[in-house]
């Protein structure tokens, strides 16, 4: 079965899970950027205090975090082994046979770019973590709302994309069953070259694009026997709002911003 | 069935085809001569097909959903997505624009061909002045040239492995959806307009 788990969502009614979605994406967006701003260790210290403030007062288990970590182990070893041998600088070791050198500056730059990977990483799957998937649809809708004067579709994409995230879960079930039945019937799609194996792809193809094309038909029937009339003067059932919750994640905000901003003045380590 | 007002149809069949793509995004295959943070995968198909059946507006949509669905567990922290997302318009929208002009077998055959042409002389402004600049956040420049050049020890420049790996590869890929569409329209052709 593929493992197809979109957003990883884990219930709860910690702190972060209660603030409102906006703030959250665009806490997000504003974390990725301090993480890039960052110059050296102090910061990173700053930033570790508040992800472990993050983990902590959202109530995930720890190990969850670094599920998602794991995934990406591979990469990321990988990028640290390449930072650390090929980054040139004051050689202080070197590989027998191999001939490999590492540099002061090497084993530097591999940290700082573990340290940045890993907590970019962290930081953005405790938002995934702790809003679902159609919540932070709901979110980036109003966000987008401005940039409707200017012709963006806003509430068509949170449309498309609510349903899109409620049929890739049914879509992957059925690729998978497509699949099977077809090699059951003596299918190949391990061997041979690219060209044959994308060639292999079209009978698992047909069946699923077919199915995908009724279902719409079904799901556009359903929903304009229910009037469904687009995004004008459209009410929903839960009302976005703002709450002191909000108002924490504002505060930390601009504390971590200043911390950062600091660190990179006046720290040299 | 036909008397749908089509914009609902339309929407709809849009995101269907977004969450397909979103599916198709998990069968990759791996490339043998590419660094492996570099997959083949065919998820631009549903967006063609939506470029070709509804017009170049849904192909791009279909990219922004598929990439939008992806953010939820991405890897890169976004990155990844974004460049997909580009390219993706890249090839779905000079392909739905010259099928659109002319609505012929040949027509769809020069939009694909447009399509990848656009797509993988793109990538290469695209990657060389924007994602690679980005992911030299995370890795030395050197790092990743080094990383060409034990596949290809020849190249010495970003500019080179990118002319020499990437925009051949993008090509390919093209390529490769190109060929599954003109497999797949003639089938799926009459249910995607209402008469399967």
């Amino acid at each position: 079965m593929m493992d197809i788990t979109i957003g990883q969502f884990f219930p709860g009614d910690s702190i972060i899970h209660r603030m409102d979605p906006r703030t959250k994406i665009l806490f997000t967006m504003l974390y990725m950027i301090v993480i890039f701003l960052v110059n050296n260790f102090a910061g990173f210290a700053v930033i570790f205090l508040f992800i472990l403030a993050v983990i902590v007062s959202s109530r995930v288990p720890v190990k969850y975090y670094f599920k998602g970590l794991k995934t990406i182990l591979i990469l990321m070893l990988f990028t640290a082994l390449f930072n650390l041998f090929l980054t040139p600088g004051n050689t202080i070791y070197t590989l027998p046979y191999l001939g490999w050198t590492i540099s002061d500056s090497g084993i530097r730059f591999a940290a700082f770019m573990l340290f940045r990977l890993t907590f970019l990483l962290i930081g953005t799957s405790a938002l995934t973590f702790t809003t679902s998937p159609v919540v932070l649809t709901d979110g980036l809708e109003y966000l987008m709302r401005p940039f409707s004067k200017i012709g963006v579709p806003a509430h068509e994409i949170a449309m498309m994309m609510t349903i899109a995230l409620r049929f890739i879960p049914t879509f992957a079930e059925e690729t998978d069953r497509i699949k099977k039945a077809q090699s059951a019937r003596g299918a190949d799609f391990e061997s041979g070259s690219i060209l044959k194996r994308a060639k292999a792809m079209v009978p698992i193809l047909v069946p699923l694009f077919v199915g995908a094309f009724r279902r719409a038909d079904d799901l556009a029937i359903a929903m304009e026997a229910r009037c469904y009339r687009g995004g004008e003067g459209r009410t929903s059932l839960k009302q976005l709002s703002f709450s002191y919750a909000d108002i924490y994640g504002l505060a930390s905000a601009a504390i971590i911003l200043t911390a950062v901003i600091i660190c990179n003045i006046y720290s040299h380590f | 069935m036909n008397k749908l007002t089509g914009n609902t149809r339309k929407l709809v069949m849009t995101a269907m085809l977004s969450a397909v793509a979103t599916v198709l995004m998990f069968v990759d295959f791996s490339v043998p001569f590419m660094p492996n943070y570099i997959k083949m995968d065919i998820s631009e198909l549903p967006a063609l097909i939506a470029s070709f059946s509804m017009g170049p507006a849904a192909g791009v949509a279909v990219c922004l959903i598929k990439n939008l669905a992806n953010l939820f567990r991405s890897q890169t922290g976004g990155i990844g997505e974004l460049c997909n997302f580009f390219l993706g318009i890249c090839f779905v929208l000079p392909a739905g624009l010259v099928y659109k002009m002319n609505k012929t077998k040949k027509g769809a055959l020069t939009g694909c061909l447009v399509g990848a042409v656009s797509m993988a002389a793109l990538s290469l402004p695209l990657n060389y002045f924007f994602i690679y600049p980005i992911y030299s956040k995370f890795m030395s420049m050197e790092a990743i040239i080094k990383s060409y050049q034990i596949i290809f020890p020849k190249v010495n420049s970003l500019f080179e492995c990118l002319l020499i790996f990437n925009v051949p590869f993008t090509f390919i890929k093209g390529l490769l959806v190109a060929i599954l569409t003109f497999a797949l329209y003639k089938k799926i052709a009459p249910v995607i307009h209402g008469k399967g």
